[in-house]
């Protein structure tokens, strides 16, 4: 019933507070003008209860009564000021959001930083209404938070407005700050359905030259001998397992294709971009070098994961108006 | 988004146990004045419940809870009768508490029983006020608040003890604040509403008939009956007589007031000698339509609905009073009332039983026969008061059907109802017209306020005797036996104290630590059961303030609470003060900056990420990208997410070391 002029409240409220702020860096340390703090349901019923005490110690004039009834008010101001400075100071970074494809849920990733030297308790995020799962973040120590947030249609998901929250101790007060950091998520497009075979076009001529042969396909790996290159030693592997390794590779498909927009008539530009994507992730599947040529922009022919990710990138943002 | 979080399941085993921790604490003052089945449902609850959480027991469905609550209410309204008042609403909420914890599933639920609990408390405490219950109450809050901060988290319970320490921390930054409230918020000198009926016949007060063992029965309240503020001139401690019912229908054992319609009092007939003594008087609620006064009331508060009654009698027109009640009067302590009685009258207040108390007739008639004036048969009766041997006691022996007879020939044993029955009915036997006057006698100087208190204790009877040419005079039959009653007014609770000591004198230190105890419970009585608007007044009036107003009340008041958030805030600001970098991950991470600042690449900036950084010197050395970006991913890792702390922190101190980036060319 009261929901419609609730959720204006809290959004005018909310826009209130972005005007007042501005906007964020990627890392923020909550200072006291942008913490705010409002009784919770169950502190209002709180509070309700001590007042009928009151009106009671009142009407029988019961010392007792009212030595009870102000030592829990005093109780409910003493947790409100811890329940701000439990927030007040928690350091927040945002870490990364890994790209997804879109209906591929983004995750956003933060690290709360306690910088104090008291632990800090039930602290979460809270984005459009959704809590994360609170956490507790001793003294001097890190946690990361992650938000899953839904994806429909590629593009770059920006996470927009978000709450640091706390109710401890006791749940009798909210202490929440709000957050209009600059995070974003590059959502790739869906890929389509797979069965459209690659355009079977030849690509840059320059390409073979630049390969040296045994190169080209990473199929594992294999102990390291003394003096092998650095750029061949997988340190990823080495970080994991303690044992030095080097890549070993075999020779691929050598033929690069260049993966048009005009390949594809009769389709709209979303199903378009779906196709293209399917695409690079094949290509990607069989280390094919690929290049792509969109009308506004082209990715250079090449190959590996961070070449396919420059290439998902770009379709992902295909007339974004950002970035 | 709260209430979601809220009704989310939360019945583990842990929380349930805190719950019924707190459920059974909060009830446990109260199991004894309750019906037995009442606690009773409350422990097989809880069994129920805990049973259903730790061994999968079937717990009632909703339709048999439903039912269950209305038989449970349904007995509640049985035993009382009511729901309202104090101890039926103490019931239903302990009922309430029972039900609520069978059906307990969610956090929500078991924060509604939080809350219950301290109300619980709160009930328990208007009921009893000793210092151990305090002591019991103060732990237990204690209890219900670390159980607050524990059931109040989503996530798993923390442990009990930082709980306990974070709980005790919390009430004792309370605490200055609730002193602060507790000294100066304003109190008011009477209820706001009427108090329930069933606890204002728990009152005690004085009634509008006399039987046996009635006032002895207020000599052990220590409730106020009213106080009093004289202006400049004090009574002495023999004219503190404060005038209520008049008594003047015997029926053998009973007096009561005559019925209503009598005729109004009749001011013109008293002569008023000496000096006036103008006071204030605060009576509590009792009930009644009695407005006390000193013997002889000749002006009072206009427009406060009183007027004086036949016998001299305040009283309020129109409603009884059921809160504080405040007037101020003029009485003077030397009167006499000319007031001439009738044949009629006379012989109405001649009128004795026909038969009963025949050795008191027989002695009377023989004082009548000996005498020469009214005055020596006064003489005579009091007389025997006081050089035979009558104890003045509060646990007189029970008296038959000849009440005056067994009390002056027998016992001889009593309170001040006894004498002035007694007397009341020799001097009807003797032919002399007298009634029997109830009120106060005495009072205590609150030495703090300049004021007088008059307790309940101090409930009096005498009588009132009509001589020809004198009218009522006033006669104490109780001062020729107590004199130090009247005298020092000190109530009769003395001597019931006075025998408890003597009871235990044989064993010193125990006698030692009883003695100590009252002490403590007398203090504990004075200065913080009864910290109500006279100590207020009081302790304002110390601090300088002479006149209490509320907005210096509030002025001072947040005064004083802007003093003690100050020092909260410098206290949090103390324990949440900034420690420096802990872990060595980041030193490690410092290192490995250093070395790639050797190898030229170009400084880490303020605010740059450890990733931004990391690809930013992966592109300045191409050569090292696997090997820095190994480094940068670990300490990443090793930074927010500690899971693995130790060898992910073994793994970077060794690509660290390892890590020899030749300069950029």
């Amino acid at each position: 019933m009261l929901a419609v002029p609730r959720q204006w409240l809290r959004s005018s409220a909310a826009a209130w507070a972005q005007k007042r702020q501005g906007p964020d860096a990627l890392s923020v340390t909550l200072d006291k003008r942008r913490i705010y703090i409002l009784p919770s349901r169950f502190g209002l019923a709180f509070g309700f209860t001590v007042f009928a005490m009151l009106l009671g110690a009142l009407n029988y004039g019961s010392s007792l009564g009212f030595a009870l009834t102000f030592l829990l008010s005093g109780l409910g101001i003493v947790i409100m000021r811890h329940c701000h400075y439990n927030l007040r100071g928690v350091r927040i970074r945002f870490l990364a959001a890994q790209p997804v494809f879109a209906s591929e849920p983004a995750e956003f990733r933060f690290a709360l930083s306690n910088d104090a030297s008291a632990p800090r308790y039930e602290i979460l995020l809270t984005h459009n209404g959704k809590e994360s799962k609170p956490e507790d973040i001793p003294a001097g120590q890190t946690r990361v938070f992650t938000f899953a947030v839904p994806t429909r249609e590629r593009g770059l998901l920006k996470l927009g407005r978000y709450q640091v929250t706390t109710r401890f101790p006791g749940n009798l007060f909210r202490a929440w700050s709000w957050l209009h950091m600059d995070a974003s998520c590059v959502v790739y497009p869906h890929p389509a359905p797979r069965g459209r075979p690659l355009p079977n076009e030849a690509g840059g001529e320059g390409l073979h030259g630049g390969l040296e042969r045994g190169d080209a396909d990473f199929i594992g790996l294999a102990t390291a001998a003394p003096g092998e290159p650095p750029r061949r030693i997988a340190w990823k592997a080495f970080a994991r397992s303690d044992e030095l390794m080097v890549k070993q590779f075999a020779a691929g498909e050598q033929q690069a294709r260049i993966l048009t927009w005009d390949s594809l008539p009769g389709l709209d530009t979303e199903q378009r971009l779906s196709q293209l994507t399917r695409w690079c992730l094949e290509a990607g599947e069989r280390d094919m070098a690929i290049g792509l040529q969109l009308p506004n922009r082209a990715v250079p022919v090449g190959r590996g994961q961070k070449h396919l990710n420059e290439c998902l990138r770009a379709l992902a943002l295909y007339e974004e108006p950002l970035r | 988004m709260t209430a979601a979080a809220l009704q989310m399941p939360a019945d583990t085993p842990d929380r349930l146990l805190w719950t019924a921790g707190i459920a059974a604490g909060a009830t446990l003052p109260h199991w004894p004045t309750l019906p037995i089945w009442v606690p009773g449902l409350l422990c097989l609850s809880i069994a129920w419940r805990l049973g259903g959480a730790i061994f999968g027991w079937p717990l009632p469905q909703t339709l048999a809870r439903i039912v269950l609550a209305i038989l449970a209410f349904g007995a509640v309204l049985f035993q009382y009768q009511t729901i309202n008042g104090l101890a039926a609403g103490t019931a239903l909420l302990i009922v309430m508490v029972a039900l609520k914890y069978l059906e307990s599933r969610t956090a929500r639920d078991q924060l509604v029983l939080i809350i219950i609990a301290y109300f619980l408390l709160f009930a328990s405490l208007l009921v009893d006020r000793g210092v151990l219950m305090v002591l019991y109450l103060l732990g237990f809050v204690w209890f219900t608040t670390v159980g607050l901060l524990q059931l109040g988290r989503h996530g798993p319970l923390l442990g009990n003890r930082d709980m306990a320490r974070q709980a005790a921390r919390l009430l004792l930054q309370a605490l200055p604040i609730m002193l602060i409230l507790f000294l100066l918020f304003p109190r008011l000198p009477g209820p706001l509403w009427g108090i329930p009926g069933a606890n204002m016949s728990g009152r005690s007060g004085l009634s509008d008939s006399m039987s046996p063992g009635d006032i002895t029965e207020l000599g052990l309240s220590d409730a106020v009956a009213f106080r009093v503020d004289f202006y400049d001139r004090t009574p002495g401690p023999d004219q503190l007589y404060w005038r209520g019912p008049v008594l003047s229908v015997f029926n053998g054992r009973t007096w009561s007031t005559d019925g209503p319609g009598m005729r109004p009092g009749m001011t013109e007939l008293v002569e008023y000698r000496g000096e006036p003594i103008d006071y204030r008087v605060m009576l509590e609620p009792h009930d009644r339509r009695w407005v006390f006064a000193l013997d002889m009331p000749a002006q009072w508060s206009d427009g406060r609905d009183i007027r004086m009654e036949n016998h001299y009698q305040l009283v309020r027109t129109r409603r009884p009073i059921r809160s504080l009640f405040d007037y101020e009067v003029t009485s003077y302590p030397d009167y006499s009332t000319r007031e001439t009685l009738n044949e009629r009258v006379r012989e109405y207040y001649l009128r004795l039983p026909a038969d009963g108390n025949p050795e008191s007739r027989a002695l009377a008639e023989r004082w009548r026969a000996q005498s020469s004036s009214e005055r020596e048969i006064i003489a005579k009766a009091l007389d025997i008061f006081r050089t035979e041997q009558f104890f003045y006691t509060l646990t007189p022996p029970a008296l038959g059907a000849n009440p005056a007879d067994e009390f002056l020939f027998q016992t001889r044993e009593g309170f001040c109802e006894h004498y002035s029955s007694a007397f009341t009915v020799l001097m009807r036997a003797a032919g002399i017209p007298a009634r029997v006057v109830t009120g106060y006698q005495g009072g205590e100087l609150n030495p703090l306020g300049e004021y007088y208190i008059i307790y309940q204790s101090n409930a009096h009877a005498w009588t009132e005797v009509w001589l020809e040419d004198e009218g009522w005079i006033r006669v104490d039959p109780t001062a020729a036996v107590a004199p130090d009653r009247i005298s020092s007014g000190l109530s009769g609770r003395l001597s019931s104290e006075q025998a408890r000591g003597g009871a235990l004198a044989g064993i010193p230190w125990l006698r030692q630590a009883v003695l100590a105890w009252d002490a403590a419970h007398t203090y504990w009585n004075a200065w913080v059961i009864g910290y109500g608007p006279e100590l207020q007044r009081a302790l304002l009036e110390a601090l300088g303030i002479s006149r209490p107003h509320w907005t210096k009340l509030v002025t001072l008041a947040a005064g004083a609470m802007l003093i003690i958030s100050a020092l909260l805030t410098l206290y949090l600001s103390w324990s949440y003060r900034r420690i420096g970098a802990r872990d060595r991950s980041a030193a490690l991470f410092r290192q490995f900056v250093r070395k790639l600042e050797r190898a030229r690449v170009a400084p880490r900036a303020t605010g740059e990420g450890p990733l931004d950084y990391g690809s930013r010197a992966a592109a300045t050395l191409p050569d090292c990208a696997e090997e820095i970006d190994a480094i940068t991913r670990t300490y990443l890792q090793l930074r927010y997410e500690p899971d693995d702390g130790r060898t992910a922190l073994a793994t970077l101190k060794r690509l660290v070391r390892a890590f020899k980036p030749a300069p950029v060319t």
